[in-house]
């Protein structure tokens, strides 16, 4: 199972990680992104895209 | 000012033998040599635990960092940013050869060559004089931290070794893999190190004598460490030890803070009957952290959290979005309830809103702090919100 992981200090609340990933992504009283849950299978391709997507290089996917 | 504190004195680590090498070899005699698979058999037999507030098994780091690829770094951590916490710099003063035998000892053991030592802003005169004492074949440098609140936190203080600003940074690995420079890094508390110093000297059963058999050993507390500066103790008592012991009855009437700033806060009276031990107090869902007391007396808890949470707000090194922006926002939605307005819900929401979202655990800390209170103080708690305070 994969976590996506987001790396704070670098993360500027621009959302497009919640764009490319509703399933897994939500949005703050701020912009920031509310990590919900893991990352299934079916869902690891879009994740990949949200990590490569993110302006600010602001996202990881981890295992666990 | 933690200078005007009074040096503790203790059973163990805080039994002082000074800033002399001679008298303290006299004390506590030879520095053994172990394998990382001996010292890793001592510590887990003694179930050996961080103390500077995760409370992580020192036995898991040191194994980590010996099977790490590269030359391990030793990083002693004594930078204490609570305001609060007094205890590693009362070690320091005291006793600063012991956690200077530790880390020789662990970096021996792992094959390091350089050993960090990471004080407050003031530095430790009596640790820079010992460490001028030592003959080892090590070098040891010495790092001040910055005076902010989430300065001693292991992600800060590793930049700060660094050489970059003394500020925390989302990592991706356990640093005992990859710390400095790549390097496995074994990071630990000045206290953590003082405890594998008597193992190398004196020897486990030095630490058997005291504590429980599931705790052995003794723990550091600083108490009233916020308070008046006469009033701030540091005091070494051994694992199992009643909290009557500790603080006269009449204080344990009143909720408690326990484990600092980022702790819980036991109920009035929920004490008596506890002794000071990770595992009971764990049982009993309070943690004491690094060991930081802060009895709250004949002053109102809640005021009291309110006034921590706008500190704590004010101490995000504003970083990280949800906790630049959503540490305000609690304090300040708690400060709505203090004022009678029922804003209960919305401090929920919003502790919630922050927990395990930045990059140390300043936030997390934080909502700690006002969930336990919400559980420890309720009726206090609803008095606020109808208008009327306790005291
Ligand atoms: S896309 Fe990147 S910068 Fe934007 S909100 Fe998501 S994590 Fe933050
Ligand atoms: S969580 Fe807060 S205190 Fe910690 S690094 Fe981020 S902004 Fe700073």
């Amino acid at each position: 199972m994969r976590t996506l992981k987001v790396d704070w200090p670098a993360c500027r609340a621009r959302g497009l990680c919640f764009e490319v990933l509703p399933e897994v992504v939500r949005l703050d009283d701020w912009g920031y992104p509310v990590v919900e849950g893991p990352v299934t299978d079916d869902l690891l391709g879009s994740a990949r895209e949200a990590v490569r997507m993110c302006p600010q290089l602001a996202l990881r996917l981890v295992k666990g | 000012m933690t200078s005007v504190v009074t040096l503790g004195r203790g059973p163990l680590l805080l039994a002082g033998s000074g800033p002399e090498l001679g008298e303290h070899r006299r004390r506590w005699g030879p520095l053994a040599r172990f394998s990382a698979t001996e010292l890793v058999a001592r510590c887990r037999a003694l179930d050996l635990r961080g103390r500077g507030g995760a409370g992580f098994p020192l036995a898991d780091k040191l194994g980590a960092v010996a099977r790490g690829r590269g030359r391990p770094v030793v990083v002693v951590n004594l930078s204490e940013g609570e305001p609060a916490s007094h205890k590693d710099v009362t070690l320091a003063r005291t006793s600063p050869h012991l956690l200077l035998d530790g880390a020789v000892a662990t970096a021996r053991a792992v094959g390091a060559r350089q050993v960090h030592l990471v004080t407050g802003p003031q530095g430790v005169a009596e640790l820079e004089q010992a460490v001028g004492q030592r003959e080892e074949r090590l070098r040891f440098t010495f790092h001040r931290a910055a005076d902010l609140f989430v300065a001693g936190q292991s992600a800060a203080v590793l930049e700060l070794v660094a050489g970059r600003p003394n500020l925390p940074v989302t990592t991706w690995q356990p640093s005992a893999h990859s710390g400095l420079r790549g390097r496995p890094t074994l990071l630990s508390n000045a206290e953590t190190f003082a405890v594998a110093g008597v193992l190398a000297t004196a020897g486990p059963e030095a630490v058997l004598r005291h504590g429980t058999p599931l705790e052995p050993g003794t723990t550091l507390l600083s108490l009233d460490g916020d308070g008046p500066p006469a009033t701030r103790q540091v005091v070494e008592v051994a694992h199992g030890t009643r909290w009557g012991a500790v603080l006269p009855p009449s204080r344990l009437d009143a909720p408690v803070l326990l484990g600092g700033y980022h702790g819980t806060w036991a109920p009035a009276g929920a004490l008596h009957d506890l002794p000071v031990s990770r595992r009971a107090l764990a049982g009993a869902g309070l943690t004491l952290g690094a060991g930081v007391v802060l009895p709250s007396d004949g002053r109102c808890a809640v005021r009291r959290t309110a006034e921590l949470l706008d500190y704590l707000a004010s101490q995000s090194a504003r970083r990280s979005g949800p906790c630049l922006n959503g540490l305000p926002a609690l304090a300040s939605a708690f400060r709505e309830v203090v004022d009678g307005r029922p804003r209960l819900d919305e401090v929920r929401r919003l502790a919630g809103r922050v927990d395990g979202r930045g990059a140390c655990a300043h936030p997390d800390g934080t909502a700690r702090l006002v969930r336990s209170l919400l559980v420890a103080c309720p009726d206090a708690v609803d008095g606020h919100v109808e208008g009327r305070c306790c005291r």
